[in-house]
């Protein structure tokens, strides 16, 4: 909370800084109550109050179901993150190397970064079933564009100043890559991570919508199906904690790594 | 002008860059351009703005292509007009360019110690030497300072001993102290020759200042007015060592200040 403050791009009086915890709390209880209300005004049946659906959140965790479901809808998000994040992030380092490469290849590029993803779900299941595989593609279809432009960006934005001395001091190519332009370009890649994450887990959900037997796109789905709505909202929250545990881990191993930084440049959220 | 001793010699170079779009010829930035630097000299290179100093400096180190024109070094021809460049000849050539060109993620330290990372020698001996230049410019404790929380003349200094850390027996410099306060450049230029006393290394060096240009070496050359060519050459007879906080003082600089200033007219 303390370092949301500390990296306000605007300076705050530290004595009006002490407010923003505070302000959050109310701001979060507001919501709590627009959402019961809506709950009142709309039927709980159509729209179940925070209290019943956290008190159903409650249960699944007592009964091992959600740690089961979580589990099965982070695991898809994570390898399908790795195949295609990693994927995406090397793409640009190799076409650096070959400007008539990158030049060649950029309308094939942007040709399959316009074909919808969701499209191509059933593809997918017709291809690879309706396993956990199906869905670790999808992610990766999903996340690879993502990670491919951020990475494409930090690469174009290397200083060649900075290129020419390395080269001058002695610098091989790879020593090159190695020194300069992946420091450059790491900021970007936490960038397209922020983005491809969040989309990672979702689309992860989305695939389990479409066919699936476990996850919490799964149980979502089965609850709308079962008319329970209290289900439907319950699985939504669950998914909505994951993606921000997430983004923690994601915001500490980035101040860590980019601690050169002058100024925290980020949006925390 | 060649000479035994040459640790240099540039001949018959010339430049331009292709031409834009719509633009049938670009113009000659450094048209026939020819000179040497003896061993161990100090040779400061003046020319009017825009007259293609760092041009020059671009091509010598290898880091831009000539149209054509060579170099000799230890009695090897090196083709500057080839498509395949060689920056740095092999770190036989040093460069420090008109930024600073401080790497932003790594500490002072590791910025200094980059070319002998990059070369593999960083070891006990390496490092104890770099300690010794690290006190000569005044830079200690701030080793572990990030590029930007250094005042500019530190950046400047850093930049200058990153290069004279790995030893090459020739620096090129792009008038290095051209953006920092009249003060801290004092300081710099007397520190670098501090540093020059210190290694007598063979340095070229472009400004287009005059003053430094004659404070500073032991030979002035003059370019034209773009394209480039060395229209005069003026050896220094200021005595060493300079005291360079009043060197418009010292005997002789006077009128070879009102020399140039009218050859660059």
């Amino acid at each position: 909370m303390s370092a949301v403050a500390e990296s306000l791009p605007f300076p705050v009086p530290r004595s009006r800084r002490r407010w923003i915890p505070y302000g959050r709390i109310g701001v979060a209880l507001a919501c709590f109550a627009l959402w019961q209300f809506g709950s009142y005004w709309m039927g709980k049946e159509w729209l179940p109050g925070p209290v019943a659906t956290f008190a159903r959140i409650w249960d699944l965790a007592l009964s091992a179901q959600l740690f089961r479901d979580s589990l099965v809808t982070f695991s898809e998000a994570a390898a399908g993150m790795i195949l295609g994040g990693v994927g995406g992030a090397a793409l640009p380092f190799l076409l650096r190397l070959s400007p008539r490469l990158l030049k060649a290849s950029e309308p094939f590029l942007s040709a399959a970064f316009g074909v919808p993803k969701l499209a191509l779900a059933p593809l997918f299941i017709l291809w690879l079933g309706i396993g956990i595989m199906t869905k670790i593609v999808f992610v990766a279809s999903i996340v690879f564009f993502l990670m491919f432009y951020n990475g494409m960006a930090g690469i174009l934005s290397v200083d060649p100043r900075l290129v020419a001395m390395a080269r001058v001091a002695g610098a091989s190519q790879w020593q090159v890559t190695r020194h300069i332009v992946w420091n450059t370009t790491v900021p970007f890649l936490f960038a397209g991570l922020k983005i491809a994450l969040p989309r990672a887990i979702s689309g992860a959900v989305v695939g389990e919508f479409i066919a699936a037997d476990s996850g919490l796109g799964w149980y979502i789905n089965n609850s709308r199906s079962l008319n329970d709505t209290v289900g439907v909202l319950a699985g939504v929250i669950v998914v909505t904690i994951l993606v921000i545990v997430v983004n923690a881990v994601l915001q500490r191993s980035q101040a860590r790594s980019l601690a050169w930084r002058p100024v925290s440049r980020d949006m925390v959220v | 002008m060649s000479s035994p001793a040459a640790a240099l010699e540039v001949r018959r170079l010339s430049k331009r860059f292709p031409p834009r779009p719509g633009q049938s010829e670009s113009p000659w930035v450094l048209s026939d351009l020819s000179f040497c630097v003896g061993d161990s000299e100090f040779l400061t290179i003046v020319g009017p703005s825009g007259s293609g100093k760092t041009t020059l400096l671009n091509i010598l180190s290898q880091v831009d292509g000539a149209s054509g024109g060579e170099m000799l070094f230890r009695g090897e021809s090196i083709n500057l007009a080839s498509a395949a460049l060689n920056p740095g000849l092999n770190c036989h050539i040093g460069y420090v360019t008109q930024d600073d060109n401080l790497l932003p993620w790594q500490t002072l330290i590791d910025n200094v110690t980059f070319p002998l990372k990059l070369q593999g020698r960083l070891n006990q001996e390496s490092m104890a030497r770099m300690q010794g230049l690290l006190k000569a410019v005044n830079l200690i404790g701030f080793d572990h300072y990030y590029p930007h929380e250094l005042s500019g003349g530190m950046r400047k200094r850093a930049s200058l001993i990153r290069t004279l850390a790995y030893d090459p027996p020739i620096i090129l410099m792009d008038e290095p102290f051209g953006a920092v306060d009249a003060q801290t450049r004092t300081q710099l230029q007397q520190d670098l020759l501090r540093l020059w006393n210190l290694g007598r290394k063979t340095i070229v060096f472009v400004t287009h200042d005059i003053g430094e240009a004659i404070a500073l070496g032991d030979r002035v050359l003059v370019l034209s007015r773009s394209p480039a060519r060395v229209i005069y050459e003026h050896h220094v007879a200021i005595p060493r060592p300079r005291d360079l906080s009043n060197f418009y003082k010292l005997e002789g600089f006077g009128d070879m200040y009102e020399t140039v200033r009218k050859e660059l007219l």
